[in-house]
């Protein structure tokens, strides 16, 4: 028999090689380039540009503001995140069984994910509104006078102001993945467990959590990394305040870039965020078994 | 009510007069521009403008007009003001030339000019001359917003003041006056210092409180606020800096004073008044649910009703209180001459000489004094004639006391602070005006803001700083000649 001609192995390579080029240059080049600013001075208003150093690095270190937004952001992080998941999974759970009007149900417990951040922190801002706003009327009606309540200027008010209108809105995000998970869960398992005698509490706790773990753990930690770059409701409602109360690491980073127009700071700060969230994600993946 | 079509009428009569008034051998300099113009008719430039009502101007009256007298297009970006600096800097910074004209806040200038992000005017001003037209712009508007080292880079063009507005009914009625006298021992007229405000606010929502009348309100929304900071500090005789070592100095006794005091002027307004932005404390006050208020001049033309038959005015609350509406200095007599706006070039523009035709055609006498009288935009009186023309003081009954007390506002107020990386400061006193509100110590705040400010100097440099400051601090409406 004649030998056939191979054709050439590396051709598959070629063929792909342009969007390789094409994602390299829109993912890979700002990375770089931005790396390679953080080590210059680069500020919109002045001409030096000159290379620095590590001098935005050091300065990040020193820089208390900064600290404070971690801490800030740690702190919507903690409280918000295991209201929206336990609040999320109570509510798929009361809609895993058959009910009248479930889709539309559904349908309607899922619009506050598709309002963009930004115009849902506008809206809670009006609503929070002392004047005009429905919040503090509908209040006031409870506590039988006018509750002139400053949502966003209170320093008691702020936090949970903004933590309301997060869960508000992210909340049917986690519905909707653990309703998800919970429509899979073998319903024999938990049966067979309440035949033995198991009351309902302890067949759920046992059964349920680790049966829908993987996805949950996957919802965690979307809404985890969600949290850590909250920005739009909080500049909506806050834009940080009071003082610089309740600025978290993205409007921190947000007001040096684009309202002091420190690029090379900025691009510091990206980097020590994408440092520190490499950590805390790869030690969250091993944690909680996502690498299996 | 004047509308459109009458405003149109006024307009044309004080255009004819202007125009038969002016020698016939002397070109306005409107009308030297738009002949010159005329060689790039088909041409298209771009112009950045403050985004809402401002941007009415150009899209509906001076664009099409332009395009009318010259072929020429006009696009306009509409931008916020929160974003303009920003703007005009990126495409400074990319080099893409994506805006021709500009507006610009006069407090942004020395930032802009020194980042060569603003074509210097002076050859066009003398190829086309503007000099004697720029002569008649307010002085305080003219010798302070324009120039940066001595070059001009933007025409004054927008006369923003803020002015005190105050209810004539309630301070000529017999009956408060009586209740005033009683209740503090002193004749009841509108504060003409902070003290005397303090007493007449307190005393006039104690006595009107029940008919749901506020002694005063303010826009106290920390981005406003900052503007009457600005303007109390420096009426209660604070300076900024300290001129030899550039240490700041708004934690002085007069800084805690004056954030005390506002602090405090709070109990005797609306509750809920620390939320208050331009729109809301509008409301209050054309609801005449507030005695007093201080603002930019559009409070003055709205309460009178101007304008908000206007489409675009349909969100203008409105006015309970036409023909009720005096008009007076704040407390100190110098107020702020807050942001205003300059119309500049931008130096990466492709179509300079096109762009200024059309930026000194919106400034001319003849054209402003157009521009100022439109009921739904925001520019407000910059040139002597304005503050005189008979179409405006034809506007509304007592049009001549609103431009009187705007004329007066415009020769004594006050600059705002412009130094290097001005931002940087004021978002530091932003802040501390939020820490106000939220109750923390008001001497603490001003420490913690003095030592940013100082942070900020040492970063921009002491002695460059030192240079720009001394520069602005001699202007003629930097501090109150006490």
């Amino acid at each position: 028999m004649a030998a056939t001609a191979h054709p050439d192995r590396n051709f598959k390579y070629w063929l792909i090689s342009p969007a390789i080029f094409l994602l390299l240059l829109i993912g890979l080049f700002p990375l770089i380039f931005s790396l390679v600013v953080s080590f210059m001075r680069v500020t919109m208003l002045e001409t030096d540009t000159s290379f620095a150093g590590l001098v935005n690095f050091v300065q990040l270190f020193h820089d208390a503001r900064l600290w404070q937004s971690f801490v800030h952001t740690a702190l919507v992080i903690v409280i918000a995140l295991p209201i929206e998941l336990l609040l999320g999974l109570a509510i798929a759970y009361l809609f895993l069984d058959r009910m009248p009007g479930r889709q539309i149900l559904v349908s309607l417990l899922m619009l506050p994910t598709i309002i963009s951040p930004i115009v849902a922190g506008a809206t809670w801002r009006l609503l929070f509104d002392n004047r005009y706003g429905p919040i503090n009327q509908m209040i006031g009606w409870f506590a039988g006078h006018p509750v002139p309540a400053l949502w966003t200027v209170n320093p008691q008010l702020v936090y949970p102001a903004i933590i309301f209108c997060e869960i508000w809105q992210w909340t049917p995000f986690m519905f909707l993945i653990l309703l998800a998970a919970l429509s899979n869960v073998d319903r024999s398992l938990t049966e067979a467990a309440e035949i033995d005698g198991a009351r309902f509490w302890r067949s759920f706790r046992y059964i349920v959590p680790p049966a829908i773990w993987p996805v949950m753990s996957i919802a965690i930690l979307i809404r985890g990394l969600d949290l850590f770059r909250i920005f739009d409701i909080i500049w909506a409602l806050t834009a940080g305040g009071p003082g610089t109360m309740t600025e978290t690491v993205s409007v921190y980073a947000y007001v040096q870039g684009f309202r002091q127009f420190e690029s090379s700071y900025t691009a510091a700060i990206a980097f020590l965020v994408i440092a520190l969230l490499t950590v805390i994600v790869t030690w969250a993946i091993r944690r909680m078994g996502l690498a299996k | 009510m004047v509308n459109r079509r009458d405003f149109g009428k006024i307009s044309l009569a004080a255009g004819l007069a202007a125009t038969l008034g002016r020698p016939a051998w002397a070109a306005s300099a409107a009308d030297t521009v738009v002949k010159a113009a005329q060689q790039y008719k088909g041409r298209s430039i771009t112009i950045v403008w403050e985004a809402g009502l401002q941007s009415l101007d150009p899209t509906h009256f001076s664009g099409p007009k332009w395009k009318e007298l010259t072929g020429m297009d006009v696009k306009v970006i509409e931008v916020a003001t929160a974003e303009m600096f920003t703007k005009i800097m990126q495409d400074y910074k990319s080099g893409a030339g994506a805006y021709d004209a500009l507006n610009v806040i006069p407090a942004w200038m020395p930032d802009l000019a020194q980042a060569g992000a603003l074509e210097v005017l002076d050859p066009y001003v003398e190829k086309y001359g503007y000099t004697p037209e720029l002569q008649t712009i307010a002085s305080t508007f003219r010798d302070n917003q324009m120039k940066v080292g001595g070059k001009i880079y933007g025409f004054p063009d927008d006369g923003d003041v803020f002015l005190m507005y105050y209810r004539r009914d309630i301070f000529e009625d017999p009956t408060i006056q009586k209740a005033f006298k009683d209740k503090t021992g002193k004749d009841l007229a509108v504060p003409k210092t902070w003290a005397d405000f303090d007493v007449v606010g307190a005393g006039l929502t104690d006595i009107l409180k029940d008919k749901g009348i506020y002694g005063a309100a303010f826009f106290r929304q920390p981005p406003y606020a900052m503007y009457m900071f600005e303007e109390r500090f420096r009426n209660e005789g604070g300076k900024f800096f300290d001129a030899d070592t550039m240490k700041a100095t708004i934690n002085s006794d007069v800084g805690v004073k004056v954030f005390t005091g506002m602090r405090k002027e709070n109990r005797f307004m609306p509750p809920g008044v620390e939320q208050f932005g331009f729109v809301e404390n509008l409301a209050t006050f054309l609801q005449g649910q507030s005695a007093m208020t201080i603002s930019w001049p559009p409070y003055g033309r709205w309460a009178e009703g101007y304008g908000t038959d206007q489409e675009a005015l349909n969100w203008v609350p409105k006015t309970a209180i036409a023909g009720k509406v005096g008009y007076a200095l704040p407390p100190g007599g110098h107020p702020e001459l807050a942001a205003g706006f300059a119309l500049s070039i931008s130096s990466t523009s492709k179509n300079k000489d096109a762009a200024y035709l059309f930026i000194q055609w919106l400034n001319s006498t003849d054209v402003s004094r157009q521009r100022v009288q439109l009921p739904y935009t925001l520019r407000d009186p910059f040139r002597d004639s304005h503050y005189t023309d008979p179409g405006y003081l034809a506007l509304w009954p007592n049009a001549k006391d609103y431009l009187a007390a705007l004329k007066q506002a415009s020769e004594t107020g006050l600059l705002d602070l412009s130094l290097l990386q001005t931002d940087k400061y004021e978002e530091v006193m932003r802040q501390a005006i939020s820490k106000l509100w939220a109750g923390d110590d008001p001497k603490t705040i001003l420490n913690a803001a003095a030592t940013q400010w100082d942070d900020i100097t040492q970063k921009i440099g002491v002695e460059k700083q030192k240079v720009v400051y001394a520069g602005w601090a001699a202007k003629s409406g930097a501090y109150p000649k006490m």
